[in-house]
């Protein structure tokens, strides 16, 4: 198991946002976080990479308590993706891409953490652009741009918030097919996903929130009733089989709350 | 490659402009010839024939301009590379050492040395300078860490409160002392001595080669914090790590130089429009120019005037055509969106 | 001949002193009329009585007129540590700080002047704000501004009708003028070419001293030297260290500084080529009070830098002795010890 989540619950103030939550991450796999806005999924990715600390329970990545670790080590085993920005500066692709070594550096990069972030850019298949002004390019090639640099981190696992945003389909698709492929040379990749449907179509194994808790953690059989999926969104659905694989569509007829 | 070349020029012109420096000044006796013959008795056993002025030359090569050619190369790298490090922490081309009050709490402390009897000039109106950034960051911190927008907020209102001190030492002091304190406060490098140059050189070689050496953490630092923290950096620790040196060589310059407007705005725009966004190579290019730019400024205007015109006129007049120039041949390198 | 010069004038101030007393006040001569550095003309019937001054320099007239009986108000510089002993020794009331001080030479407080119920007011010819507002209450005001010697006189000479004391005034003029004459003639002999160039530097600044229109070039000229600053016009300005380096001046003379001490600016780099100096001849004026440029007691200003400036033919002059002896016909017996 990549990540092991062990009674989780956090909160700020007196909300509580995530309650005595309890699920595995399998290594090596495409990992679909879904859920309805606010249910807690950014947070709960957050809390995964390190970034904020849980009132209770605790998170193991790669067999070692994420909050004994330091940033640094913390990069190096995990890679986070956060929601696109707009630098202010013009950095070129390289530069930024190169930013991911942080955790490597003393002061400067070195020849070889050029090189790694050199061979990130051709991973992900930008090398072309690497010359370009970041700040020049489309959505999709950003988000390229960023994944690179998480690859040039050299981590273990990925974590990605919302990757596909406002990205159109042929850049999704792009982005889903190079994470399934650094998925079949060994990354562990979680994503938080706003689309059942290509969660299923691309993903591996799924975790559903649902006011903070989580929903049917461990079928793994790939068949998702949709009374469960009913309830964690909060509408109607149906399920369509094609072939192998399950659509979900909602009912027209309404929402159940 | 190309791009090497660019910047190796700026690395090679300094040397030899402090030395041409020295020849530029107002004395009637002491002229270009002069300094030559001077300078080739110093180093060789030749000389011009001629009346020997020899020490009033020395004193004013060595004491006068010497000092004070090297104390502007000096202001103006440090004020510069100051303004090009904000600006990548504070993620904003509009961010200059001034806007965390810096030269209004360096103002006021001067105003205070000059009023009292006691108080050391330099070091009172550096340590205020300190003191108001300090108060802007303690004012914008919350649990340790500065939303940069609190911080710009803070700054302001620090910038305020030394204002208004800075007027209450005016208002209350007689009117000799008053012109002595708006003199200072408009640039005042005519004064520049070699113990004015032994206060600031150590804070600004000190913080200078700290902010060197964060160079390229400011590129990481500019994607945004979540983004810093992702790979593995500690923004709050970061910020702290650029705030501190920007902020001790920007006092050090305006505690001996005086209120010197635009360099630490206008010109690490220039330098960014020639060398780019990458700090790696703005960072020393915003010392050898920033130190260049001032110097020219200030040889322009010790030729123009034969009285003291504050530097800051010049600095505003001159560096802000040029940087219209830039901007005007650069189209839309920059697109601040938000 | 000296010592017959002395009692002379004693004998001549009493009886000055006692008919003005006896005279002055009685003889009704129709209306008088002064002129004020402004211009503007005062008539008055009657010598003013009730007299707020806010101007120390002139108040120091007033006591040498011995009409410091119809002082009501002073300014607040007089209760500082470079007056106060001066003028406590003189008056009882200022030792027991029993006069009022509604202001300073640069600052009024209008209620508190009004509230002494003066019926003239003696101030700072440049506040022109506060002066407006007190003549449009109906009271009197003299504005002083001094600018060169002649104002000097002219003051003593209004004060003394403004109180009714002409008599004292004019021969306190007359005898100033004597004093003045006398050195002049010691040094009658010395040719333009041989007076010694003199930088004159104020407290505020090494580097602010006076040009050709000013109480400070009078100062040189009467003493037998030469104003190195007359080139420039101004009364008070900034020059180049570089230009002080070229005029080379034999004798510095300081203001009275609290910060710098003529040792100061002889271990100073930068000054050490400058013949003065080299000879060591950097002088600072001893006392405010007593060496004032602005009041009567210039004369001993002018007689300290002419010693400075010619030690060989006023060898015999002793410093000490003619301090006592001004400060005797001046002020009446009433600072003795001083």
């Amino acid at each position: 198991m990549a990540i092991i989540v062990k009674d989780l619950s956090f909160g700020y103030g007196e909300k509580t946002i995530l309650r005595h939550l309890n699920f595995h991450v399998p290594a090596g796999k495409f990992t679909a976080l879904l859920g309805r806005n606010g249910s807690g999924k950014s947070t709960l990715l957050r809390l995964i990479a390190g970034f904020i600390k849980p009132k209770s329970g605790s998170i193991e990545v790669c067999g070692v308590n994420v909050t004994s670790l330091s940033l640094a080590e913390r990069a190096k085993r995990i890679g986070f993706l956060p929601q696109v920005h707009y630098p202010a500066f013009p950095f070129t692709v390289e530069e930024v891409v190169l930013t991911g070594r942080a955790a490597y550096v003393f002061s400067t990069p070195t020849n070889q953490d050029r090189e790694r972030a050199k061979s990130a850019m051709r991973r992900i298949g930008i090398e072309d652009i690497s010359n370009r002004p970041y700040t020049e390019l489309s959505g999709g090639e950003r988000q390229l741009v960023m994944i690179a640099r998480v690859l040039a981190q050299e981590p273990k696992i990925m974590l990605l918030d919302e990757p596909l945003l406002s990205l159109d389909l042929l850049n999704q698709v792009k982005i889903l097919n190079i994470l399934k492929s650094l998925v079949a040379s060994g990354l562990t990749v979680v994503a938080v996903l706003h689309d059942p449907n290509i969660a299923f179509r691309y993903g591996d194994h799924f975790v559903f929130l649902k006011n903070g808790m989580i929903s049917n953690p461990e079928r793994s059989d790939g068949f998702h009733n949709a009374h469960m999926l009913a309830d964690v969104y909060g509408i109607k659905i149906e399920v369509i089989p094609v072939r192998n694989k399950f659509f979900i569509v909602p009912d027209p007829e309404g929402t159940e709350e | 490659m190309k791009r090497l070349k660019k910047e190796i020029i700026f690395y090679l012109i300094p040397l030899p402009l402090i030395f041409l420096s020295l020849f530029i000044g107002p004395s009637e006796q002491v002229g270009p010839i002069e300094i030559l013959d001077w300078v080739l008795r110093k180093t060789t056993l030749l000389s011009f024939p001629g009346p020997t002025y020899d020490s009033m030359v020395e004193t004013i090569v060595l004491h006068v301009r010497l000092p004070r050619v090297l104390l502007t190369f000096f202001a103006g790298a440090a004020l510069t590379a100051s303004g090009t490090s904000l600006q990548a922490l504070f993620r904003n081309p509009l961010v200059s050492p001034d806007i965390l009050g810096i030269s209004s709490g360096a103002a006021f402390g001067a105003a205070l040395a000059l009023t009292s009897t006691w108080l050391p000039l330099q070091l009172t109106a550096f340590v205020f300078g300190l003191i108001a950034v300090g108060l802007s960051y303690f004012i914008a911190q919350r649990k340790g860490d500065v939303s940069l927008t609190s911080l710009i907020l803070s700054g302001i209102i620090v910038n305020g409160i030394f204002t208004s001190l800075l007027t209450i030492v005016q208002f209350l002091t007689d009117p000799f002392k008053l012109q002595t304190i708006v003199h200072w406060t408009m640039g005042n490098l005519h004064h520049a001595n070699w113990s004015k140059w032994e206060s600031a050189f150590f804070p600004i070689l000190l913080g200078g080669v700290w902010l060197y050496g964060m160079r390229w953490r400011m590129n990481v630092l500019s994607l945004g914090d979540e983004e810093t923290r992702a790979v593995g950096l500690d923004p709050k620790r970061e910020k702290i790590r650029i705030l501190i040196p920007a902020t001790l060589i920007a006092s050090a310059s305006v505690a001996v130089a005086g209120v010197i407007g635009m360099v630490g705005l206008a010109v690490p725009h220039i330098v960014r429009m020639m060398v780019g966004p990458d700090n790696t190579r703005t960072m020393p290019v915003s010392f050898a120019f920033g130190g260049i730019f001032l110097l020219l400024v200030d040889n322009f205007s010790r030729t123009v005037a034969s009285f003291e015109v504050p530097i800051g006129i010049f600095t505003t007049l001159i560096g802000g055509s040029f940087f219209v120039y830039l901007l005007k041949r650069a189209q839309d390198l920059y697109q601040l969106e938000r | 001949m000296k010592l017959l010069r002395i009692w002379i004038l004693i004998v001549w101030s009493s009886i000055s002193f006692l008919s003005g007393y006896v005279f002055g006040e009685t003889v009704n001569q129709g209306p008088s009329v002064v002129t004020d550095s402004r211009g503007k003309r005062l008539t008055f019937q009657k010598p003013f009585q009730r007299i707020v001054c806010l101007i120390e320099s002139a108040l120091s007239g007033l006591y040498m007129l011995n009409e410091e009986k119809r002082v009501v108000g002073i300014s607040r510089n007089v209760y500082e540590r470079s007056l106060f002993p001066y003028y406590g020794r003189m008056d009882e009331r200022i030792r027991n700080k029993k006069i009022p001080s509604p202001g300073n030479w640069d600052f009024v407080n209008i209620e508190s002047v009004l509230s002494l119920k003066p019926d003239l007011v003696v101030m700072w010819a440049q506040q022109t704000e506060s002066i407006a507002a007190l003549e449009e209450r109906g009271i009197p005001v003299f504005g002083v501004f001094i600018k060169q010697i002649e104002d000097v006189y002219q003051e003593i000479a209004a004060l003394g009708k403004l109180t009714g004391n002409e008599v004292r005034a004019d021969a306190l003029s007359r005898y100033t003028q004597n004093e003045i004459d006398r050195f002049r003639k010691r040094l009658v002999d010395i040719p333009p070419a041989r007076r010694p160039g003199v930088y004159y530097m104020w407290a505020q600044g090494s580097l602010e001293t006076s040009g050709g229109l000013s109480m400070v070039n009078d100062l040189i000229d009467l003493a037998g030297g030469r104003n190195v600053s007359a080139s420039f016009p101004q009364e008070h300005l900034v020059v180049n260290l570089e230009k002080v380096i070229g005029w080379n001046p034999d004798v510095i003379v300081m203001w009275y500084n609290e910060r710098k001490d003529p040792s100061d600016i002889i271990r100073d780099s930068q000054w050490k080529s400058i013949r003065a100096v080299k000879e060591r001849r950097v002088y600072e004026l001893p006392e405010i009070f007593l060496c004032d440029l602005w009041t009567l007691k210039f004369q001993y200003a002018v007689k300290m830098v002419a010693k400075w400036c010619h030690p060989g033919p006023l060898k015999d002059i002793n410093l000490e002795e003619e301090k006592e002896e001004m400060l005797k016909i001046l002020y009446t017996g009433k600072l003795l010890g001083y």
